[in-house]
Protein backbone atom coordinates (compact mmCIF):
# COMPACT_ATOMS: atom_id res chain seq x y z
CA UNK A 1 0.00 0.00 0.00
CA UNK A 2 3.02 2.40 1.04
CA UNK A 3 4.87 2.00 -2.38
CA UNK A 4 1.27 2.24 -4.56
CA UNK A 5 0.98 5.74 -2.62
CA UNK A 6 4.39 6.87 -2.82
CA UNK A 7 4.09 5.50 -7.06
CA UNK A 8 0.58 7.48 -7.40
CA UNK A 9 2.31 10.68 -5.36
CA UNK A 10 5.10 10.73 -7.55
CA UNK A 11 3.14 10.00 -11.01
CA UNK A 12 -0.26 12.01 -9.79
CA UNK A 13 0.24 15.09 -12.77
CA UNK A 14 1.18 12.41 -15.23
CA UNK A 15 -1.82 10.51 -14.49
CA UNK A 16 -4.15 13.45 -13.75
CA UNK A 17 -2.90 14.80 -17.62
CA UNK A 18 -3.73 11.19 -18.97
CA UNK A 19 -7.39 11.41 -17.03
CA UNK A 20 -8.30 15.01 -18.65
CA UNK A 21 -6.99 13.98 -21.85
CA UNK A 22 -9.55 11.10 -21.59
CA UNK A 23 -12.82 13.05 -21.01
CA UNK A 24 -11.54 16.49 -22.77
CA UNK A 25 -13.49 15.13 -26.33
CA UNK A 26 -16.58 14.77 -23.84
CA UNK A 27 -16.12 18.02 -22.16
CA UNK A 28 -15.39 19.93 -25.34
CA UNK A 29 -18.63 18.52 -26.42
CA UNK A 30 -20.72 19.40 -23.16
CA UNK A 31 -19.20 23.07 -23.73
CA UNK A 32 -19.92 23.68 -26.92
CA UNK A 33 -23.74 22.20 -26.24
CA UNK A 34 -23.49 19.22 -28.51
CA UNK A 35 -25.08 15.59 -27.10
CA UNK A 36 -22.76 12.53 -26.33
CA UNK A 37 -24.64 10.69 -28.52
CA UNK A 38 -23.86 13.23 -31.44
CA UNK A 39 -20.29 13.13 -30.61
CA UNK A 40 -19.77 8.94 -30.66
CA UNK A 41 -22.04 9.78 -33.85
CA UNK A 42 -19.19 11.82 -35.15
CA UNK A 43 -21.27 14.84 -36.34
CA UNK A 44 -19.54 17.72 -36.99
CA UNK A 45 -18.82 20.74 -34.98
CA UNK A 46 -15.88 22.44 -32.81
CA UNK A 47 -15.48 19.76 -30.81
CA UNK A 48 -14.83 17.25 -33.59
CA UNK A 49 -12.36 20.40 -34.85
CA UNK A 50 -10.75 20.42 -31.25
CA UNK A 51 -10.26 16.76 -31.38
CA UNK A 52 -8.35 16.79 -35.01
CA UNK A 53 -6.07 19.77 -32.92
CA UNK A 54 -5.40 17.78 -30.32
CA UNK A 55 -4.15 14.98 -32.54
CA UNK A 56 -1.82 17.02 -34.41
CA UNK A 57 -0.60 17.66 -30.95
CA UNK A 58 -0.08 14.24 -30.13
CA UNK A 59 1.75 13.51 -33.53
CA UNK A 60 4.07 16.30 -32.69
CA UNK A 61 4.65 15.68 -29.42
CA UNK A 62 5.91 12.16 -30.18
CA UNK A 63 8.11 13.34 -32.78
CA UNK A 64 9.50 16.31 -30.00
CA UNK A 65 10.22 13.44 -27.13
CA UNK A 66 11.95 11.47 -30.15
CA UNK A 67 14.47 14.86 -30.72
CA UNK A 68 14.64 15.19 -27.60
CA UNK A 69 15.97 12.26 -27.07
CA UNK A 70 18.54 12.65 -29.80
CA UNK A 71 19.60 16.16 -28.51
CA UNK A 72 18.59 16.82 -25.05
CA UNK A 73 19.56 13.28 -23.61
CA UNK A 74 22.35 12.00 -25.72
CA UNK A 75 23.69 15.47 -26.50
CA UNK A 76 23.90 14.92 -30.46
CA UNK A 77 23.37 17.75 -32.54
CA UNK A 78 20.89 16.68 -34.99
CA UNK A 79 19.61 19.05 -38.41
CA UNK A 80 17.98 16.48 -39.96
CA UNK A 81 15.34 15.02 -37.62
CA UNK A 82 12.99 16.21 -39.51
CA UNK A 83 13.94 13.75 -42.04
CA UNK A 84 13.07 10.67 -39.74
CA UNK A 85 9.34 11.92 -39.52
CA UNK A 86 9.31 13.02 -43.11
CA UNK A 87 10.59 9.59 -44.42
CA UNK A 88 8.11 7.97 -42.17
CA UNK A 89 5.27 10.32 -43.63
CA UNK A 90 6.09 9.34 -47.57
CA UNK A 91 6.72 6.12 -47.08
CA UNK A 92 3.28 5.13 -45.76
CA UNK A 93 1.83 7.45 -48.40
CA UNK A 94 3.69 5.45 -51.09
CA UNK A 95 2.84 2.38 -49.96
CA UNK A 96 -0.68 2.44 -49.30
CA UNK A 97 -1.44 4.74 -52.15
CA UNK A 98 0.96 3.70 -55.05
CA UNK A 99 1.76 -0.11 -53.99
CA UNK A 100 -1.68 -0.71 -51.68
CA UNK A 101 0.60 -2.83 -48.64
CA UNK A 102 -1.90 -3.94 -45.52
CA UNK A 103 -1.46 -1.45 -42.47
CA UNK A 104 0.87 -3.84 -40.49
CA UNK A 105 3.12 -4.27 -43.29
CA UNK A 106 3.65 -0.76 -43.90
CA UNK A 107 4.22 -0.82 -40.03
CA UNK A 108 6.73 -2.98 -40.48
CA UNK A 109 8.34 -0.86 -43.30
CA UNK A 110 7.87 1.90 -41.39
CA UNK A 111 10.12 0.59 -38.46
CA UNK A 112 12.67 -0.90 -40.75
CA UNK A 113 13.06 2.12 -42.24
CA UNK A 114 13.40 3.58 -38.83
CA UNK A 115 16.20 1.47 -38.22
CA UNK A 116 18.39 2.16 -41.46
CA UNK A 117 17.82 6.13 -41.08
CA UNK A 118 19.47 5.89 -37.99
CA UNK A 119 22.28 3.50 -39.20
CA UNK A 120 22.76 5.96 -42.09
CA UNK A 121 23.24 8.59 -39.59
CA UNK A 122 25.94 6.44 -37.85
CA UNK A 123 28.40 6.30 -40.61
CA UNK A 124 29.73 9.39 -39.63
CA UNK A 125 29.24 9.30 -36.22
CA UNK A 126 32.43 7.93 -35.07
CA UNK A 127 34.28 10.89 -37.11
CA UNK A 128 32.34 13.92 -36.28
CA UNK A 129 31.10 15.71 -33.19
CA UNK A 130 28.98 18.92 -32.36
CA UNK A 131 28.09 21.28 -35.18
CA UNK A 132 29.72 19.26 -37.92
CA UNK A 133 27.12 16.31 -37.25
CA UNK A 134 24.60 19.09 -36.85
CA UNK A 135 25.80 20.55 -40.53
CA UNK A 136 26.71 16.41 -41.98
CA UNK A 137 23.12 15.48 -40.74
CA UNK A 138 21.25 18.96 -42.39
CA UNK A 139 23.06 17.68 -45.86
CA UNK A 140 21.36 14.43 -45.62
CA UNK A 141 18.18 15.81 -44.91
CA UNK A 142 18.72 18.09 -47.53
CA UNK A 143 19.39 15.19 -50.04
CA UNK A 144 15.89 13.78 -48.81
CA UNK A 145 14.37 17.24 -49.40
CA UNK A 146 15.65 17.50 -52.68
CA UNK A 147 14.64 13.83 -53.75
CA UNK A 148 10.94 14.04 -52.88
CA UNK A 149 9.88 17.58 -54.62
CA UNK A 150 12.36 16.44 -57.47
CA UNK A 151 10.37 15.48 -61.07
CA UNK A 152 11.07 12.15 -61.07
CA UNK A 153 9.84 10.65 -58.03
CA UNK A 154 6.87 13.01 -58.95
CA UNK A 155 4.36 10.26 -59.52
CA UNK A 156 5.43 8.87 -55.98
CA UNK A 157 6.04 11.72 -53.64
CA UNK A 158 4.03 14.68 -55.68
CA UNK A 159 6.54 16.86 -55.73
CA UNK A 160 6.18 20.35 -54.74
CA UNK A 161 2.51 19.97 -54.45
CA UNK A 162 2.94 16.60 -52.06
CA UNK A 163 1.74 13.10 -51.78
CA UNK A 164 -2.08 13.92 -52.22
CA UNK A 165 -5.17 10.87 -52.00
CA UNK A 166 -3.33 8.93 -49.92
CA UNK A 167 -6.22 6.12 -49.13
CA UNK A 168 -7.33 5.60 -45.24
CA UNK A 169 -7.50 2.34 -44.07
CA UNK A 170 -10.60 0.54 -43.14
CA UNK A 171 -11.62 1.58 -39.35
CA UNK A 172 -8.94 4.19 -38.95
CA UNK A 173 -10.09 7.37 -40.78
CA UNK A 174 -10.24 10.30 -38.61
CA UNK A 175 -13.33 11.72 -41.10
CA UNK A 176 -15.60 9.01 -40.34
CA UNK A 177 -14.27 8.22 -36.59
CA UNK A 178 -12.39 10.83 -35.42
CA UNK A 179 -13.17 10.07 -31.66
CA UNK A 180 -11.41 6.63 -32.83
CA UNK A 181 -8.84 8.29 -34.00
CA UNK A 182 -8.07 10.80 -31.02
CA UNK A 183 -7.75 7.96 -28.21
CA UNK A 184 -5.61 6.07 -30.85
CA UNK A 185 -3.17 8.91 -31.29
CA UNK A 186 -3.43 9.99 -27.61
CA UNK A 187 -2.91 5.73 -26.79
CA UNK A 188 0.13 6.24 -29.20
CA UNK A 189 1.86 9.21 -27.49
CA UNK A 190 1.35 7.63 -23.35
CA UNK A 191 2.94 4.49 -24.47
CA UNK A 192 6.11 6.46 -26.35
CA UNK A 193 6.07 8.66 -23.35
CA UNK A 194 6.39 5.82 -20.90
CA UNK A 195 8.83 3.72 -23.03
CA UNK A 196 10.88 6.41 -23.37
CA UNK A 197 11.03 7.53 -19.53
CA UNK A 198 12.00 4.34 -18.80
CA UNK A 199 14.61 4.09 -21.56
CA UNK A 200 16.04 7.25 -20.17
CA UNK A 201 15.97 5.98 -16.53
CA UNK A 202 17.84 2.69 -17.97
CA UNK A 203 21.19 2.39 -17.14
CA UNK A 204 21.77 2.62 -21.06
CA UNK A 205 19.39 6.30 -20.45
CA UNK A 206 22.30 7.06 -17.81
CA UNK A 207 24.57 6.60 -20.11
CA UNK A 208 23.48 8.58 -22.87
CA UNK A 209 23.09 11.03 -20.51
CA UNK A 210 26.86 10.36 -19.84
CA UNK A 211 27.96 11.14 -22.75
CA UNK A 212 25.62 14.17 -23.77
CA UNK A 213 27.52 15.93 -20.16
CA UNK A 214 31.15 14.52 -21.02
CA UNK A 215 31.95 11.70 -24.04
CA UNK A 216 35.59 11.14 -22.81
CA UNK A 217 34.56 10.79 -19.02
CA UNK A 218 32.09 8.12 -20.39
CA UNK A 219 35.27 6.32 -22.44
CA UNK A 220 37.34 6.19 -19.44
CA UNK A 221 34.70 4.74 -17.33
CA UNK A 222 34.67 1.75 -20.33
CA UNK A 223 32.03 2.87 -22.03
CA UNK A 224 31.66 2.23 -25.44
CA UNK A 225 29.63 5.62 -26.53
CA UNK A 226 29.24 5.03 -30.17
CA UNK A 227 26.65 1.93 -29.68
CA UNK A 228 24.95 4.08 -27.03
CA UNK A 229 24.65 6.75 -29.34
CA UNK A 230 23.32 4.59 -32.14
CA UNK A 231 20.65 3.09 -29.65
CA UNK A 232 19.54 6.41 -29.20
CA UNK A 233 19.28 7.48 -32.72
CA UNK A 234 17.52 3.58 -33.69
CA UNK A 235 14.88 4.43 -31.05
CA UNK A 236 14.40 7.86 -31.87
CA UNK A 237 14.33 7.96 -35.93
CA UNK A 238 11.90 4.52 -35.39
CA UNK A 239 9.37 6.56 -32.81
CA UNK A 240 9.95 9.64 -35.32
CA UNK A 241 8.83 8.05 -38.08
CA UNK A 242 6.16 6.05 -36.45
CA UNK A 243 4.85 9.43 -36.14
CA UNK A 244 4.76 10.40 -39.54
CA UNK A 245 2.73 7.54 -40.37
CA UNK A 246 0.19 8.38 -38.16
CA UNK A 247 0.53 11.97 -39.62
CA UNK A 248 -0.23 10.43 -43.36
CA UNK A 249 -2.48 8.76 -41.72
CA UNK A 250 -4.34 11.82 -40.14
CA UNK A 251 -4.19 14.20 -43.02
CA UNK A 252 -5.17 13.85 -46.23
CA UNK A 253 -2.24 14.99 -48.18
CA UNK A 254 1.83 14.50 -47.44
CA UNK A 255 3.45 18.03 -47.67
CA UNK A 256 6.83 18.68 -48.94
CA UNK A 257 7.19 21.36 -45.90
CA UNK A 258 7.97 18.42 -43.25
CA UNK A 259 10.62 17.28 -45.18
CA UNK A 260 12.86 20.69 -44.73
CA UNK A 261 14.70 22.50 -42.12
CA UNK A 262 11.94 24.68 -41.16
CA UNK A 263 10.09 21.41 -39.38
CA UNK A 264 13.52 20.80 -37.68
CA UNK A 265 13.87 23.87 -36.37
CA UNK A 266 10.22 23.82 -35.14
CA UNK A 267 11.19 21.00 -33.03
CA UNK A 268 13.58 22.39 -31.93
CA UNK A 269 11.46 25.43 -30.64
CA UNK A 270 9.48 22.96 -28.89
CA UNK A 271 12.15 21.78 -27.07
CA UNK A 272 13.38 25.21 -25.61
CA UNK A 273 9.79 26.09 -24.72
CA UNK A 274 9.27 22.70 -23.19
CA UNK A 275 12.69 22.36 -21.80
CA UNK A 276 15.39 20.16 -23.45
CA UNK A 277 16.20 16.85 -21.84
CA UNK A 278 13.42 16.94 -19.96
CA UNK A 279 11.21 14.53 -22.14
CA UNK A 280 7.73 15.45 -20.51
CA UNK A 281 9.31 19.10 -21.71
CA UNK A 282 9.47 18.14 -25.11
CA UNK A 283 5.55 17.23 -25.36
CA UNK A 284 4.32 20.34 -23.20
CA UNK A 285 6.45 22.49 -25.72
CA UNK A 286 4.81 21.15 -28.43
CA UNK A 287 1.30 21.52 -27.48
CA UNK A 288 2.26 25.21 -26.43
CA UNK A 289 3.40 25.92 -29.53
CA UNK A 290 0.87 24.43 -32.06
CA UNK A 291 -1.80 25.98 -29.47
CA UNK A 292 -0.05 29.32 -30.53
CA UNK A 293 0.24 28.98 -33.95
CA UNK A 294 -3.33 28.21 -33.79
CA UNK A 295 -5.19 30.55 -31.46
CA UNK A 296 -2.43 33.85 -32.34
CA UNK A 297 -3.51 33.37 -35.73
CA UNK A 298 -7.49 33.49 -34.97
CA UNK A 299 -6.73 36.48 -32.36
CA UNK A 300 -3.51 38.26 -34.37
CA UNK A 301 -4.36 37.39 -37.96
CA UNK A 302 -1.24 38.65 -40.21
CA UNK A 303 0.95 39.89 -37.31
CA UNK A 304 0.55 36.36 -35.03
CA UNK A 305 4.45 35.35 -36.43
CA UNK A 306 5.26 38.65 -34.82
CA UNK A 307 3.28 37.44 -31.40
CA UNK A 308 4.75 34.30 -31.72
CA UNK A 309 8.43 35.43 -31.85
CA UNK A 310 7.64 37.76 -29.00
CA UNK A 311 6.64 34.28 -26.75
CA UNK A 312 9.98 33.21 -28.09
CA UNK A 313 12.06 35.25 -26.79
CA UNK A 314 10.35 35.79 -23.38
CA UNK A 315 10.67 32.55 -22.46
CA UNK A 316 14.64 32.25 -23.29
CA UNK A 317 14.80 35.23 -21.05
CA UNK A 318 12.37 34.21 -18.17
CA UNK A 319 12.50 30.44 -18.71
CA UNK A 320 15.92 29.97 -19.36
CA UNK A 321 15.52 25.89 -19.14
CA UNK A 322 12.14 25.98 -20.56
CA UNK A 323 8.80 25.09 -18.89
CA UNK A 324 9.38 22.06 -17.00
CA UNK A 325 12.95 22.32 -16.42
CA UNK A 326 12.75 25.87 -15.00
CA UNK A 327 10.27 24.24 -12.67
CA UNK A 328 12.13 21.38 -11.78
CA UNK A 329 15.30 23.71 -11.01
CA UNK A 330 12.49 25.49 -8.77
CA UNK A 331 11.30 22.63 -6.97
CA UNK A 332 14.74 21.17 -6.15
CA UNK A 333 15.99 24.97 -4.48
CA UNK A 334 12.64 24.75 -2.68
CA UNK A 335 13.28 21.43 -1.07
CA UNK A 336 16.88 22.21 -0.50
CA UNK A 337 16.03 25.31 1.10
CA UNK A 338 13.15 23.45 3.04
CA UNK A 339 15.57 21.24 4.70
CA UNK A 340 18.21 23.75 5.28
CA UNK A 341 15.78 25.91 7.39
CA UNK A 342 14.01 22.62 8.72
CA UNK A 343 17.81 21.89 10.24
CA UNK A 344 18.80 25.05 11.27
CA UNK A 345 15.24 24.77 13.45
CA UNK A 346 16.14 21.50 14.94
CA UNK A 347 19.85 22.40 15.86
CA UNK A 348 18.48 25.70 17.35
CA UNK A 349 15.76 23.28 19.91
CA UNK A 350 18.78 21.53 21.18
CA UNK A 351 20.53 22.33 24.28
CA UNK A 352 23.90 22.95 23.48
CA UNK A 353 25.29 21.65 26.41
CA UNK A 354 24.04 17.91 26.21
CA UNK A 355 23.23 18.14 22.43
CA UNK A 356 19.66 17.16 23.47
CA UNK A 357 15.71 18.23 22.20
CA UNK A 358 14.96 21.55 24.32
CA UNK B 1 59.49 -5.23 -7.51
CA UNK B 2 57.22 -6.07 -11.04
CA UNK B 3 56.13 -2.47 -12.89
CA UNK B 4 52.29 -2.36 -13.06
CA UNK B 5 52.95 0.46 -15.57
CA UNK B 6 55.55 1.31 -18.46
CA UNK B 7 55.85 4.49 -20.21
CA UNK B 8 58.30 3.78 -22.88
CA UNK B 9 59.25 7.55 -24.83
CA UNK B 10 55.75 8.33 -25.92
CA UNK B 11 55.08 11.44 -28.27
CA UNK B 12 51.71 12.90 -28.12
CA UNK B 13 50.37 15.59 -30.96
CA UNK B 14 47.47 17.38 -29.96
CA UNK B 15 46.33 18.62 -33.29
CA UNK B 16 49.35 20.00 -34.92
CA UNK B 17 51.19 20.65 -31.53
CA UNK B 18 53.77 18.13 -30.28
CA UNK B 19 53.07 18.17 -26.37
CA UNK B 20 55.44 15.02 -25.48
CA UNK B 21 58.44 14.77 -26.97
CA UNK B 22 59.46 11.62 -25.25
CA UNK B 23 58.13 10.29 -21.80
CA UNK B 24 59.30 7.35 -19.94
CA UNK B 25 57.55 6.58 -16.17
CA UNK B 26 58.22 3.02 -14.61
CA UNK B 27 55.11 2.75 -12.21
CA UNK B 28 56.01 -0.24 -9.72
CA UNK B 29 53.02 -2.36 -8.56
CA UNK B 30 51.22 -0.94 -5.08
CA UNK B 31 52.17 2.46 -3.88
CA UNK B 32 52.00 6.03 -5.54
CA UNK B 33 53.78 7.61 -7.84
CA UNK B 34 53.86 11.03 -8.29
CA UNK B 35 53.95 13.00 -11.99
CA UNK B 36 55.53 16.52 -11.14
CA UNK B 37 56.74 19.33 -13.08
CA UNK B 38 55.23 22.66 -14.36
CA UNK B 39 51.78 24.28 -15.55
CA UNK B 40 51.56 23.43 -19.43
CA UNK B 41 54.74 20.33 -18.97
CA UNK B 42 52.75 17.48 -19.93
CA UNK B 43 51.63 15.96 -17.45
CA UNK B 44 47.68 15.19 -17.75
CA UNK B 45 48.95 14.81 -21.17
CA UNK B 46 50.60 11.97 -19.87
CA UNK B 47 47.44 10.60 -18.36
CA UNK B 48 45.63 10.85 -21.23
CA UNK B 49 47.89 9.25 -23.36
CA UNK B 50 48.17 6.21 -21.40
CA UNK B 51 44.26 5.97 -21.49
CA UNK B 52 43.49 6.35 -25.20
CA UNK B 53 42.21 9.92 -24.89
CA UNK B 54 44.98 11.20 -26.78
CA UNK B 55 46.56 8.57 -28.02
CA UNK B 56 50.57 9.02 -28.32
CA UNK B 57 51.48 8.70 -31.82
CA UNK B 58 54.80 6.87 -30.88
CA UNK B 59 56.25 4.62 -28.09
CA UNK B 60 55.01 2.28 -25.95
CA UNK B 61 52.14 1.93 -23.19
CA UNK B 62 52.87 -1.57 -21.29
CA UNK B 63 50.08 -2.10 -19.06
CA UNK B 64 50.82 -5.33 -16.55
CA UNK B 65 53.43 -6.97 -19.95
CA UNK B 66 50.40 -5.83 -22.26
CA UNK B 67 51.01 -3.44 -24.93
CA UNK B 68 48.04 -0.88 -24.93
CA UNK B 69 49.06 1.97 -26.86
CA UNK B 70 46.62 1.11 -30.16
CA UNK B 71 43.87 0.33 -27.86
CA UNK B 72 40.53 3.05 -27.81
CA UNK B 73 39.74 4.33 -23.89
CA UNK B 74 37.29 1.85 -22.98
CA UNK B 75 39.26 -0.75 -23.79
CA UNK B 76 41.92 0.38 -21.82
CA UNK B 77 39.59 1.20 -18.88
CA UNK B 78 38.03 -2.26 -19.08
CA UNK B 79 41.82 -3.69 -18.25
CA UNK B 80 41.33 -2.43 -14.77
CA UNK B 81 42.30 1.42 -15.05
CA UNK B 82 40.45 3.97 -13.57
CA UNK B 83 40.95 7.68 -13.97
CA UNK B 84 39.97 10.44 -12.11
CA UNK B 85 40.31 13.56 -14.16
CA UNK B 86 41.00 17.41 -13.43
CA UNK B 87 38.19 19.70 -12.52
CA UNK B 88 36.16 17.96 -10.06
CA UNK B 89 34.71 15.30 -13.92
CA UNK B 90 31.58 14.17 -12.44
CA UNK B 91 27.98 13.94 -14.46
CA UNK B 92 26.11 16.59 -12.81
CA UNK B 93 23.25 16.14 -14.53
CA UNK B 94 23.23 12.59 -12.63
CA UNK B 95 22.53 12.06 -8.68
CA UNK B 96 25.08 11.16 -6.31
CA UNK B 97 24.22 7.14 -6.76
CA UNK B 98 23.98 7.49 -10.68
CA UNK B 99 27.25 8.69 -10.88
CA UNK B 100 28.76 5.91 -9.00
CA UNK B 101 26.15 3.18 -9.92
CA UNK B 102 27.30 4.19 -13.55
CA UNK B 103 30.72 3.36 -13.32
CA UNK B 104 29.89 -0.52 -12.57
CA UNK B 105 31.99 -2.75 -14.64
CA UNK B 106 30.21 -5.88 -13.43
CA UNK B 107 26.91 -6.04 -11.57
CA UNK B 108 26.56 -5.79 -7.90
CA UNK B 109 30.00 -3.75 -7.85
CA UNK B 110 28.78 -1.04 -6.15
CA UNK B 111 26.86 -3.01 -3.25
CA UNK B 112 30.48 -4.28 -2.83
CA UNK B 113 32.54 -1.33 -2.52
CA UNK B 114 30.05 0.95 -1.28
CA UNK B 115 30.88 0.35 2.58
CA UNK B 116 34.78 1.25 1.80
CA UNK B 117 33.52 4.34 -0.35
CA UNK B 118 31.30 5.37 2.46
CA UNK B 119 33.71 5.66 5.19
CA UNK B 120 36.22 7.39 3.11
CA UNK B 121 33.86 9.66 2.75
CA UNK B 122 31.03 9.65 4.31
CA UNK B 123 29.56 13.14 3.10
CA UNK B 124 28.53 11.34 0.16
CA UNK B 125 26.29 8.58 1.65
CA UNK B 126 24.14 11.83 3.04
CA UNK B 127 24.08 13.50 -0.34
CA UNK B 128 23.41 10.22 -1.95
CA UNK B 129 19.91 11.52 -3.62
CA UNK B 130 21.27 14.57 -4.90
CA UNK B 131 22.08 15.55 -8.63
CA UNK B 132 25.82 16.00 -9.19
CA UNK B 133 25.37 19.85 -9.71
CA UNK B 134 24.23 20.76 -6.09
CA UNK B 135 27.28 19.54 -4.51
CA UNK B 136 30.36 21.43 -3.27
CA UNK B 137 33.69 21.51 -5.14
CA UNK B 138 34.92 19.29 -2.73
CA UNK B 139 31.89 17.28 -2.46
CA UNK B 140 32.08 16.83 -6.07
CA UNK B 141 36.33 15.68 -5.82
CA UNK B 142 35.33 12.90 -3.81
CA UNK B 143 32.45 12.22 -6.17
CA UNK B 144 34.83 11.90 -8.97
CA UNK B 145 37.49 9.65 -6.90
CA UNK B 146 34.30 7.43 -5.59
CA UNK B 147 33.77 6.73 -9.05
CA UNK B 148 37.12 5.44 -9.71
CA UNK B 149 36.84 2.96 -6.64
CA UNK B 150 33.42 1.24 -7.73
CA UNK B 151 35.36 -1.23 -10.42
CA UNK B 152 38.09 -3.38 -9.35
CA UNK B 153 40.87 -1.43 -10.95
CA UNK B 154 44.34 -2.46 -10.81
CA UNK B 155 45.31 1.21 -11.43
CA UNK B 156 44.09 4.64 -10.62
CA UNK B 157 45.55 7.78 -12.58
CA UNK B 158 44.23 10.90 -10.78
CA UNK B 159 44.66 14.40 -11.76
CA UNK B 160 44.97 17.05 -9.47
CA UNK B 161 42.65 15.92 -6.72
CA UNK B 162 43.99 18.50 -4.44
CA UNK B 163 43.12 22.01 -6.94
CA UNK B 164 40.93 24.16 -5.81
CA UNK B 165 39.44 22.82 -2.71
CA UNK B 166 40.06 24.12 0.92
CA UNK B 167 42.83 22.85 2.53
CA UNK B 168 41.00 20.71 5.19
CA UNK B 169 39.17 19.05 2.07
CA UNK B 170 42.56 18.63 0.98
CA UNK B 171 43.55 16.64 4.07
CA UNK B 172 40.82 14.39 4.06
CA UNK B 173 41.71 13.66 0.22
CA UNK B 174 45.06 12.87 1.12
CA UNK B 175 43.71 10.45 3.69
CA UNK B 176 41.28 8.95 1.26
CA UNK B 177 44.39 8.62 -1.34
CA UNK B 178 46.35 7.02 0.91
CA UNK B 179 44.36 4.25 2.23
CA UNK B 180 43.19 3.12 -0.98
CA UNK B 181 47.19 3.08 -2.65
CA UNK B 182 47.21 0.07 0.37
CA UNK B 183 45.17 -2.14 -2.25
CA UNK B 184 45.20 0.37 -5.96
CA UNK B 185 48.48 1.41 -7.40
CA UNK B 186 48.45 4.91 -7.81
CA UNK B 187 49.49 7.61 -10.54
CA UNK B 188 49.04 10.88 -9.19
CA UNK B 189 49.40 14.18 -10.81
CA UNK B 190 50.06 17.07 -8.27
CA UNK B 191 51.02 20.59 -9.18
CA UNK B 192 51.44 20.84 -4.89
CA UNK B 193 54.78 19.63 -4.43
CA UNK B 194 53.55 19.30 -0.23
CA UNK B 195 50.82 17.27 -1.07
CA UNK B 196 52.84 15.05 -3.66
CA UNK B 197 55.90 14.69 -1.16
CA UNK B 198 53.68 13.65 1.65
CA UNK B 199 51.65 10.91 -0.40
CA UNK B 200 54.52 9.72 -3.45
CA UNK B 201 56.93 6.91 -2.26
CA UNK B 202 58.50 7.58 -6.13
CA UNK B 203 58.11 10.19 -8.68
CA UNK B 204 58.79 11.32 -12.40
CA UNK B 205 59.28 14.80 -13.30
CA UNK B 206 58.19 16.19 -16.29
CA UNK B 207 59.86 19.11 -18.53
CA UNK B 208 58.38 20.25 -21.36
CA UNK B 209 56.92 17.26 -22.62
CA UNK B 210 60.13 15.10 -21.64
CA UNK B 211 60.90 13.04 -18.47
CA UNK B 212 63.95 14.47 -17.22
CA UNK B 213 64.65 12.82 -13.65
CA UNK B 214 62.59 10.01 -11.54
CA UNK B 215 63.45 8.25 -8.24
CA UNK B 216 62.50 7.97 -5.07
CA UNK B 217 60.63 10.89 -3.39
CA UNK B 218 62.45 10.72 0.07
CA UNK B 219 65.68 11.53 -2.23
CA UNK B 220 63.94 14.25 -3.97
CA UNK B 221 62.58 16.11 -1.15
CA UNK B 222 66.27 16.42 0.25
CA UNK B 223 67.55 17.73 -3.30
CA UNK B 224 66.45 21.32 -2.75
CA UNK B 225 68.42 22.46 -6.37
CA UNK B 226 66.38 19.92 -8.24
CA UNK B 227 62.94 21.01 -6.64
CA UNK B 228 63.88 24.70 -7.09
CA UNK B 229 64.41 24.07 -10.98
CA UNK B 230 62.06 22.30 -12.15
CA UNK B 231 59.35 22.90 -9.69
CA UNK B 232 59.66 26.66 -8.54
CA UNK B 233 59.47 25.74 -5.03
CA UNK B 234 61.87 24.71 -2.34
Amino acid sequence: MASQGAYLKRNLGFLLTIGALVVLPFALAWINGQSIPSLLANEAGDAKFMQGLLIEIFILAVFAISYDLVLGVTGLLSFGHGMFFAFGAYLTGVLLKSFGWPLWQVALGVVVLGVLQALLFSIVLPRVKGITFALVTLGIASVFDILVKSQELNPFTGSDVGLQGVPRPAGLSPVDDRLRFYYLALLFAVIVYLVYKRFVDSPTGRVCIATRENESRALSIGFNTFYFKLVALIVASITAALAGMLHTLYKPIVSPEIAGLGFTVQGLLMLLIGGIGTLSGAMIGAAVLRLMEFYFARWFGESAGFVIGVVYVSIVLFLPYGIVGTWQLKRLEFRQGRERLLAYFSNARKNPKTGEQR
Amino acid sequence: MTNILEVRSIQTYIGQFHILEGVDAQVPAGGIVALLGRNGAGKTTTLKSILGLTPPRSGQVIFDGVEIQGLRPFEIAALGIGFVPEHRAIFRDLSVYENLKIAQRKKGDLERKSAFIFELFPDLQRLIKLPGTHLSGGQQQMLAVARALVPDNRLLLIDEPSEGLAPVIIEAMMEAIRRLSATTTVVLVEQNFIVASQLAQRYVIIEEGRSVQSGAMADLVQDKATIQRYLGAA
